[in-house]
């Protein structure tokens, strides 16, 4: 097999690729992580690249337009390498790489590197779309740090089931166990780095996350968790080397996940009822995760249901438009004008808005519903200086790219409503199943927990009003962030939590939403801003 | 100790939608249709107030139908082919009491007739029979958007019923309806939420609930007959519980169903069977309104109404 | 009142041993609450809480058997007053009424009629279940007649008669069929009663007025007669509807024992469209047994249809047989089209193709019934399933081209089939209604 050299910029890194193969696998090799929600199917548009010099075949498709043709831009998935490349990476195409010290709730205090303790353990919340690591030390169980970071899996695919596809591929597993434990890894280094620890003193590894995600830590082969009768292989993997799932840590460090219990409901929702407490309580509560997965969990000290509503990575924003995780610069509210739609918005530390994140489309939709710029099915309905159509339905500006020097407004269009309005319904949906299932009504919680990583603080009133969240007393809404990361943490730090923690995972039934025939009716009334049973929502008024 | 009945006492009621115009009320319809009103489930008169029968529409086209079975073709004879005396035939001869035209001759494969014919041809019916009318598209929803209108525009006045929006496409024929005073089926492809939001969408733009009334797609007997009717128990007990966005009365294409099986080509009673089955069937989840092609149909079922109706009114 | 998964879960033992076979407790009770397994499974569980959920779980409405041996069927124990709710458990049986006054040939003409009333509609059999044999003539006419009926058919009966000494030697000479009695009333239920008694038959209990039913069924349980089916009589179709829709409503609502047994209709008719509508409203609305007098061919289809469509599952589809079906004058040029086993798929797929009076293939892939796009997504509709349908199928050998038609809605596995199956795929239209047009441009 003929090869040749690939010099990718501005990295500046130059790697051996074979003839033929992709520009996106070559990437990939070269540790460079491009966009590719689709897995490399040349449908999600995220990869382009410019060829500044060398020969390329690239496959027909309906992305590059001719204007991006001349500009000699390519999807990076489709184009095979046919001589010496120099390739120009523009940073849309580029993967997240920011990698943020985020204290994303809890109420830990933050020491400032104790770097003579020996004792340090980690515990991480292994999100499909976002990983969080925490360090923390084991003789004053004080947390030192916290970092997040996209998952870098997200180049095989956006979503579960996509990965899940991908690994049955040969070399798949591989790649996707290599992209998880790549990404812990850096978080880890970064994180010993920083506070000054010893790596060979970080002697355990508490991960939860779903069960999916646990596979590939595992590298064992996920392909049954999506298929009936939906039992995975393994859903209480034992204590082992951390060196054996390629964590580097401590040579003799051990690694334990927390226990699931179904398919698609993992650890980490495991995690989240461990550190909300509603296992302990008498009232009935219910834990939300706004997150890809979107697990629920309905119960109190007598009984615990749960289920995963499939949400997506919308409020993660990841897959819409101008959407970006929950960092530096992400638009997180919105207030919208209602005489000349003009907006108005604040940032995550201020910054100059890169970007959407979950809380701020929360707000935004909101704010398009009140301001009747969207119907209640999410069309947009109005024309003014701020509408226009796309190549995805009418689209919203939120900020013009003069505004903000940027390099393309941040919009919002109806592809990305439609997007957004699945996810809140699913969410909305699997919360509604559970209690009906349990022949309850919404009135009978007293308590509802949301964790999620979409921001670091979320409007109630305008999740509701959107029908994410159910119309209840705004005083019984408490918003805990990453409860799965809380939760592992308790398990490092106590074995009774360990042990709680696998009694949980017993006595929690699961509700295998796909299977499940009212879910279906549940979720197609929940695709209404915010219901299609109005009664649902007495206080959103238009 | 007397068995105690079990009675439903319903708090909601059934929209009530007149079609048609007298010429006090502006147009020059000889009677008008009201439907709808109901506090009770189908049929249970004793329960609650069933205020109006379910109506048969005769259908026809504005155009002859090309494949229509021989046996449907055979009943009505050589005026199928003009549509304005098929249309007297209905009226005169089977006792129309409502018509239903389809516009199929608008349709970019069969006809494509402009929006200024099919306003002629409108007008000159409402001169040629005096039942009220109901007016419906070809389907092609393009084309729909410029009949419709001006159909509306032609019959202004009249009160008719016009259809029909789908959620994708009902904007401009709401737009249409509300100008020109007439009334709108909204029809959503059997399915509940749909019709809800459909009606939704549809109030939200300023038309009342009481100018709606809902297409739930039906199947004819033995093509999936259970999930209209199930959609249609289901939509009723919603309205008849309170919920305004359900409460509508419905339409159903009765004869376009039944006649496409093939049961109903193998023999003429065969056919006839089959189209009224379907007709009552769908009166016993709560139809309104009954679109059908055979007349001899059509007079069975309105036996089997008058019948039920029989000393309740 | 039926019990919640909730209230029945707070009556077992909570240790999640998961012996009855679900991982937990509370997954176990979900499923008592439905009716679908049975208490018995838990070990575990205490007899104050057996005996509560035993009480629950029997049928509001009684399951009865008519006829027997291999045409014997069953009706009632329904738990729904909409099939939407859950579905309708059992058909109701579909009888004819003849009249010893017809002549022995005629009777034997009517009952080979029946007999051949068998259809096939969407890979069921549809069959009638019954005929009633009514006295109008003297006894020995009667015994002669019920004779003709056993010797002509196997269908279950039931005999009609006020005579109760004719009754009786019927029942004598028809016994082993477990003939089914018309009627128990106010006059005569003793001593019908007696007889449905000694040779345990089902009986039929007669009485315009609910109340007065409600105190007949008690008397005749008094008596040990519990196989009973109610009928308040001929009446206008409207309070008919009413009548039945009372009886279902208090057999659940009201948890009325006394009333909780299936329910008969006759339906007097002369007109069979009248016949037939009639017919299909008590079907509808309850009945669980109806019983006309009109035998022919097309009239009893529509009406078995009608029940084939009340009686589907709501949450099951119907399926056809997943395989390669022709339609039209076919050759090996013809077009093959792809859809899922679904009924209405199938059938809507198929309507379209005739109406465009092409010939062509339909291809019909098993997907346990789902749609199109539900098949896709749970992957059964998918490029694995069709290629493994088209090799089973033998399409290849059928034609002479290599093009196959999928339906617009699953453009995202065309590549994917193409590679896996070696056929040529060609992205149809999304709605079925656009297949003709489709199928003209491709010629």
């Amino acid at each position: 097999m003929q090869k040749f050299k690939v010099t990718f910029l501005p990295d500046h890194l130059t790697i051996t690729a074979e003839k033929d193969s992709s520009i996106l696998t070559a990437a990939i090799s070269a540790g460079i992580y491009l966009n590719s929600n689709c897995a490399g199917d040349g449908t999600c548009g995220g990869c382009k690249v410019i060829v500044n010099q060398g020969q390329v075949k690239s496959q027909p498709n309906g992305i590059i337009t001719a204007q991006e043709k001349k500009n000699n831009l390519y999807l990076a998935c489709l184009t095979a390498i046919q001589s010496d490349l120099e390739i120009l990476i523009p940073d849309s195409s580029r993967m997240d790489k920011d990698i943020q010290t985020d204290n994303l709730g809890g109420d830990a205090t933050i020491e400032p590197g104790d770097t003579l303790g020996k004792n340090f353990g980690l515990c991480f919340d292994i999100g499909t779309t976002t990983i969080s690591g925490q360090l923390v030390n084991l003789n004053s169980k004080k947390i030192l740090g916290t970092k997040t970071a996209y998952n870098r899996q997200a180049a095989f695919g956006s979503d579960v089931i996509t990965r899940i596809v991908y690994a049955a591929k040969t070399g798949g597993l591989e790649k996707l166990h290599n992209a998880l434990s790549g990404t812990m890894n850096q978080i880890i280094r970064e994180l010993v780095s920083e506070h000054k620890v010893d790596l060979n003193a970080v002697n355990c590894i508490v991960c939860s996350g779903n069960t999916t995600m646990m596979h590939l830590l595992l590298s064992l082969d996920p392909a049954h968790i999506r298929r009936q009768p939906y039992v995975p292989p393994a859903n209480f993997p034992s204590v082992l080397r951390a060196a054996e799932a390629g964590i580097q840590i401590s040579p003799q460090g051990l690694l334990s996940c927390v226990p699931g219990v179904s398919g698609y409901l993992g650890g980490d929702a495991i995690a989240g009822v461990l550190s909300s407490g509603i296992y302990q309580k008498e009232e009935t509560c219910i834990l939300i995760d706004i997150g890809t997965n979107g697990e629920i969990v309905l119960g109190n000290r007598d009984f615990l249901v749960a289920c995963a509503g499939s949400a997506g990575p919308a409020f993660e924003g990841s897959g819409v438009t101008s959407g970006m995780r929950a960092s530096s610069g992400a638009i997180q509210k919105v207030s919208i004008n209602k005489n000349d739609f003009s907006v108005k918005y604040s940032t995550i530390q201020d910054k100059i808005p890169r970007g959407i994140c979950g809380s701020g489309y929360i707000d935004l939709l909101s704010e398009m519903l009140t301001s009747g710029i969207i119907d209640k099915s999410g069309k947009i309905k109005v024309t003014g200086k701020r509408i226009r159509s796309s190549d995805n339905g009418r689209e919203f500006v939120v900020c013009f790219k003069e505004e903000i020097r940027a390099q393309a407004d941040i919009v919002i269009n109806e592809a990305d409503i439609e997007n957004l309005k699945r996810s809140k319904g699913a969410i909305y949906s699997a919360c509604a199943i559970l209690v009906k299932h349990l022949a309850l009504e919404f009135s009978a919680i007293s308590k509802i927990f949301i964790a999620g990583g979409f921001g670091t603080y979320l409007d109630i009133e305008k999740a509701i009003r959107i029908g994410l969240l159910p119309d209840l007393e705004r005083s019984k809404f408490i918003f805990i962030g990453n409860s799965s990361l809380a939760g592992s943490r308790e398990i490092l730090l106590s074995s009774q939590a360990q042990a709680m923690a696998e009694a949980l995972a017993l006595k929690i039934t699961y509700f295998e939403l796909s299977m499940d025939s009212d879910y279906m009716e549940e979720y197609s009334q929940a695709l209404f801003f915010p219901h299609t049973d109005l009664t649902k929502f007495p206080t959103v008024k238009f | 100790m007397e068995t105690q009945l079990v009675l439903e006492k319903w708090p909601g009621v059934v929209s009530t939608v007149v079609i048609g115009a007298k010429k006090e009320a502006g147009g020059s319809r000889g009677n008008t249709v009201t439907i709808g009103g109901q506090n009770s489930l189908p049929l249970l008169f004793k329960e609650g107030a069933i205020p109006h029968k379910p109506i048969i529409a005769f259908e026809i086209w504005d155009i002859a139908p090309q494949d229509w079975p021989d046996e449907l073709i055979s009943a009505y004879g050589k005026a199928i082919n003009d549509p304005l005396a098929w249309a007297e035939k209905c009226v005169n001869e089977f006792k129309a009491e409502l018509l239903c035209v389809k516009m199929q001759g608008t349709h970019p494969d069969f006809g494509n007739k402009s929006p200024e014919k099919a306003a002629k041809f409108i007008s000159l019916l409402l001169s040629k029979v005096r039942v009220p009318l109901i007016i419906i598209g070809s389907g092609d929803d393009a084309k729909d958007n410029l009949i419709l209108p001006a159909c509306s525009e032609a019959a202004r006045g009249e009160r008719c019923l016009i259809g029909c929006a789908v959620q994708d496409n009902y904007k401009t024929l709401v737009a249409s309806v509300l100008a020109d005073g007439h009334s709108i089926i909204a029809e959503s492809p059997i399915d509940i939420n749909i019709a809800k939001q459909l009606n939704i969408l549809i109030s939200d733009m300023g038309l009342s609930l009481e100018r709606i009334v809902i297409n739930p797609t039906i199947g004819a007997l033995g093509y999936g007959l259970e999930y209209a009717y199930s959609i249609m128990e289901r939509a009723r007990l919603a309205a008849l519980s309170g919920d305004k966005t359900l409460a509508s009365p419905f339409i159903c294409f009765i004869g376009q169903e039944a006649w496409k099986s093939k049961e109903a080509r193998v023999s003429v009673e065969q056919g006839i069977i089959w189209e009224a089955l379907t007709a009552t069937s769908l009166i016993q989840s709560g139809t309104d309104l009954l679109i059908m092609r055979h007349p001899q149909a059509a007079q069975k079922v309105n036996n089997y109404i008058e019948n039920l109706f029989k000393d309740k009114e | 009142m039926a019990l919640s998964g909730l209230d029945i879960y707070k009556l077992l033992p909570k240790t999640n041993c998961r012996q009855c076979g679900f991982a937990t407790c509370l997954a176990f009770a979900m499923q008592l609450a439905k009716k679908t397994v049975a208490i018995e499974k838990c070990p575990f569980i205490s007899p104050e809480a057996k005996s509560i959920l035993e009480a629950q779980a029997l049928p509001a409405i009684k399951l009865i058997t008519l006829g027997s041996q291999e045409s014997k069927f069953d009706i009632g124990n329904e738990t729904v007053m909409f099939r939407h709710e859950e579905k309708f458990r059992n058909p109701a049986g579909v009888g004819f009424i003849i009249e010893d006054g017809l002549s022995d040939t005629e009777i034997r003409e009517r009952l080979r009629k029946i007999n051949q009333l068998k259809f096939e509609r969407v890979g069921q059999q549809l069959s009638v279940n019954l005929v009633a044999l009514k006295q109008n003539k003297d006894a020995s006419r009667y015994l002669e007649a019920v004779k003709l009926l056993l010797d002509n058919t196997t269908l279950p009966m039931m005999l009609m008669s006020k005579d109760l000494a004719a009754l009786k030697q019927a029942v004598i000479i028809s016994q082993e069929r477990k003939p089914l009695l018309y009627s128990a009333q106010q006059e005569n239920f003793a001593q019908i009663g007696a007889l449905a008694k000694e040779f345990q038959l089902p009986l039929v209990v007669m009485a315009q007025d609910i109340d007065q039913l409600r105190r007949l069924t008690k008397e005749l349980n008094g008596l040990g007669v519990n196989e009973l089916i109610l009928d308040t009589g001929i009446k206008p179709l409207a309070d008919k509807i009413w009548d039945l829709t009372q009886l279902r409503r208090q057999a659940l609502k009201r948890s009325n024992r006394a009333l909780g047994y299936p329910t008969l209709a006759i339906v007097e008719q002369t007109d069979p469209y009248l016949e037939a509508m009639e017919a299909g409203a008590y079907i509808a609305k309850y009945a669980g047994l109806v019983l006309i007098k009109g035998w022919s061919s097309w009239e009893v289809l529509s009406i078995l249809t009608l029940r084939q469509n009340i009686y589907t599952d709501p949450q099951k589809p119907l399926q056809i047989d997943p395989k390669l079906y022709s339609v039209g004058q076919v050759n090996r040029d013809s077009p093959v089209l792809v859809t899922t086993n679904f009924s209405l798929s199938y059938y809507t797929v198929l309507g379209e193709v005739e109406a465009s009076k092409i010939p062509a293939y339909i291809l019909s892939v098993d997907t346990q019934g789902m749609s199109v796009l539900t098949a896709w997504a749970a992957e059964k509709f998918n490029a694995e399933a069709i290629t493994k349908s088209l090799e089973t199928c033998g399409v290849k050998e059928v034609i002479r081209h290599k093009d196959l038609i999928i339906p617009g809605y699953v453009t995202m596995i065309s590549g994917d089939l193409q590679d896996q199956s070696g056929f040529r795929i060609i992205v149809g239209p999304k709605e079925a209604a656009g297949i003709p047009a489709f199928l003209k441009k491709l010629n």
